[in-house]
């Protein structure tokens, strides 16, 4: 009971004016970004961090928030429509762009909307209990047992999001090695600042995120040269009673898939999205329809999409370690407001962990409004065309970065920031555990220095602790597991390589 | 040299060494009590490791052709020099009227109508958020 009265406590303070104004413009902009190509959740978070500063704490964190999973939704339309994902509704496609194929259009979005809906609620209901008890877990650990959680969410994060284990954790060794550019907390010393005084206080995380995620999108959107092709059909939306039946079953199972995959280590929509397709496929009643375009294909892994969005929070506000690029930044933002995501935030700010649950909630019923009655007019974004688009989207990238500290060296940084972002995009890198390394790479400096100053620079001291223990333990057996995969690929390959090579 | 394997272990290899050739002209301290050159020379260890590791790999890969195209990111990145450094010496709304005319140079089609048009919204979304949002901005 002490949840709903909690709850409702939270519910008071999100249904202000104030802060529904800005739950109403957090999930607005966030549908936008979601339709539009080249700027994910990532870029806009980051390009509207600077105008936050003069917006109550409150306020901007439910507004940034909205962006996160407004941008789910708005994603899953382009998905739908017009097989174009931008953030991460890659499932969408298959199903729900096979419905608009036959002409089910308005069917498929209703469902996406609907089981986004349903998605959310189960996933605030997880957040609502679970993140309290969590936290009081989080103050069991030790400077030694933080190090490993890390690790494992950079060993997660790299596996999931790049698929290549090697090139994940080689971008979040480089992210780590950007947050050392700046002074030495413990010493004083200024590291790797070329002597350059703009660079004493670090790179600004906003210069990072536009460098590697916008104007590296820009670019490739340029260099792929397609003309995309605004959606034209007819939409009906509302669904048959028989219709409306089915996508029940589904989204609930996605929901708690969703939930649980959200709050691991690297979890996050992405991988929740297969995760429920494919338990879709395996026990739905209507299996053998999943890929030709049915409602069952589309539910499940639209709110598993919305639910691991909203509790991927868990980790980041229970914890204090954000789990995914996109709770990294996040964490920017409540760092930025004075807060410190972890156990105390909790107990500490009960008005904003609260508000920002109750908010979630509020946000849902925003998007399904703007995602359901109202989509076809977001249709009609699309028929701006991208010669238009990128000039804009350029100039929220310089306005974001400049209004970071009022200075024009922000945007030379930017500047290079894309070249890396563009050559490391050419060269198959994903950016994503780059932001992550980036945020983290000072905390798991401080705990590291931290851990071996207990153990007077004994390295036992990561694997006699049970938690860092067990962590690490996970990450060497699934390291092995990696090069024992590797190996055995290999050696099947071989053979076949040279029965072909004579030919 | 055309592998984008390679390149891809020659790129972590340079950052590894930028970063801990550095990192080792800094107090490196022990363990117990780590200077501030002791994270990055770990860090940069492993990063050269990897580095290392997909060097090796890409000789035994099949190799990957890497296209880059400079054209496109050099256009823009040159839009971003150019609002910033026009910002510095003359004023924004200059700056958003050139950054706008060079970077549509990148675009599939250009026109200098729709460049001015374009500039005129930019430069009047400008203006609302200095205005309405209280935004530093030195437009004028």
């Amino acid at each position: 009971m002490e949840v709903l009265h909690n709850l409702a406590f939270g519910f008071s303070h999100a249904l202000t004016l104030h802060n529904l104004m800005y739950c109403a413009l957090g999930c607005t902009v966030g549908t936008l970004v979601g339709l539009l190509p080249g700027l994910g959740p990532l870029a806009t978070i980051s390009i509207l961090l600077p105008l936050t500063y003069s917006i109550d704490t409150t306020g901007a964190l439910i507004m940034l928030a909205g962006i996160y999973y407004g941008a789910q939704y708005g994603d899953s339309v382009s998905a739908i429509t017009m097989k174009i994902p931008h953030a991460s509704s890659i499932v969408a496609c298959i199903d729900g762009y096979a419905m608009t194929l036959k002409g089910k259009t308005g069917l498929a979005l209703f469902t996406a909307g609907m089981s986004s809906f349903i998605g959310g609620t189960v996933a605030i209901i997880v957040l609502a209990f679970l993140a309290p008890t969590l936290g009081e877990v989080a103050f069991l650990f030790g400077p030694a047992d933080y190090c490993a959680l890390m690790m494992v969410g950079f060993v997660c994060v790299s596996f999931v999001t790049t698929g290549s284990l090697l090139n994940g954790l080689a971008m979040c060794l480089i992210g780590v090695l950007l947050g050392q550019i700046g002074t030495d907390v413990n010493s004083g010393l200024q590291r790797f600042t070329l002597d350059l005084p703009f660079l004493a206080d670090g790179i600004g995380i906003v210069s990072i995120a536009l460098g590697c995620f916008g104007i590296a999108e820009i670019t490739k959107n340029l260099d792929s040269r397609e003309e995309r092709s605004p959606f034209n059909g007819k939409i009906k939306l509302m669904p048959t009673w028989a219709e409306f039946k089915r996508i029940w079953p589904s989204a609930l199972r996605g929901s708690l898939v969703g939930s649980f995959l959200g709050i691991l280590p690297g979890g996050g929509p992405t991988i929740a999205q297969f995760a429920a397709y494919a338990i879709d496929k395996k026990v739905s009643k209507y299996k053998h329809e999943i890929g030709t375009g049915c409602i069952e294909g589309v539910a499940g892994q639209a709110a598993a999409d919305e639910a691991a969005a909203r509790t991927s929070f868990i980790p980041l506000m229970s914890i204090g370690i954000p789990e995914n690029a996109v709770m990294a930044l996040m964490m920017a933002a409540f760092i930025i407001k004075g807060i410190q995501p972890g156990p105390n935030m909790i107990a500490g700010h009960p008005d904003l962990f609260w508000g920002l649950v109750a908010s979630m909630w509020v946000g849902n019923c925003f998007l399904l409004i703007l995602n359901v009655p109202l989509v076809r007019y977001w249709l009609s974004v699309f028929k701006v065309p991208y010669n238009v688009l990128f000039p804009c989207i350029l100039f929220f990238c310089c306005i974001g970065t400049y209004s970071v500290n009022n200075n024009v060296d922000d945007i030379f940084i930017t500047a290079a920031f894309g070249l890396m972002g563009y050559l490391m995009m050419r060269l198959e890198l994903d950016a994503a555990p780059l932001m992550l390394g980036f945020i983290l790479g000072p905390m798991l400096e401080e705990n590291f220095r931290r851990a071996l100053l207990l153990s007077r620079g004994s390295f036992t001291t990561f694997f006699t602790r049970p938690i860092s223990g067990t962590l690490l333990g996970l990450i060497g057996l699934f390291m092995a597991w990696q090069v024992l995969a590797f190996f055995l690929k290999a050696r099947e390959r071989r053979p076949g390589d040279a029965a072909t090579q004579p030919a | 040299m055309n592998d984008r394997n390679l390149a891809r272990g020659l790129f972590l290899v340079a950052i590894s060494l930028a970063f801990g050739l550095t990192a080792l002209r800094y107090p490196i301290g022990d363990f117990g009590r780590a200077g501030p050159g002791l994270f990055p020379v770990v860090v940069s260890v492993m990063l050269l490791l990897i580095g290392v590791a997909t060097v090796v790999r890409s000789r035994f890969v099949a190799r990957v052709h890497l296209d880059l195209h400079l054209k496109n990111i050099g256009i823009i990145l040159g839009s971003l020099c150019a609002f910033a450094l026009v910002t510095l010496f003359v004023n924004m709304m200059v700056a958003i009227v050139i950054m706008v005319f060079i970077a549509t140079l990148a675009g599939t089609s250009y026109s200098w109508q729709r460049n001015v048009k374009i500039a005129f919204g930019l430069c009047l979304m400008a203006l609302v958020f200095a205005k309405l949002l209280g935004m530093n901005l030195p437009l004028y």
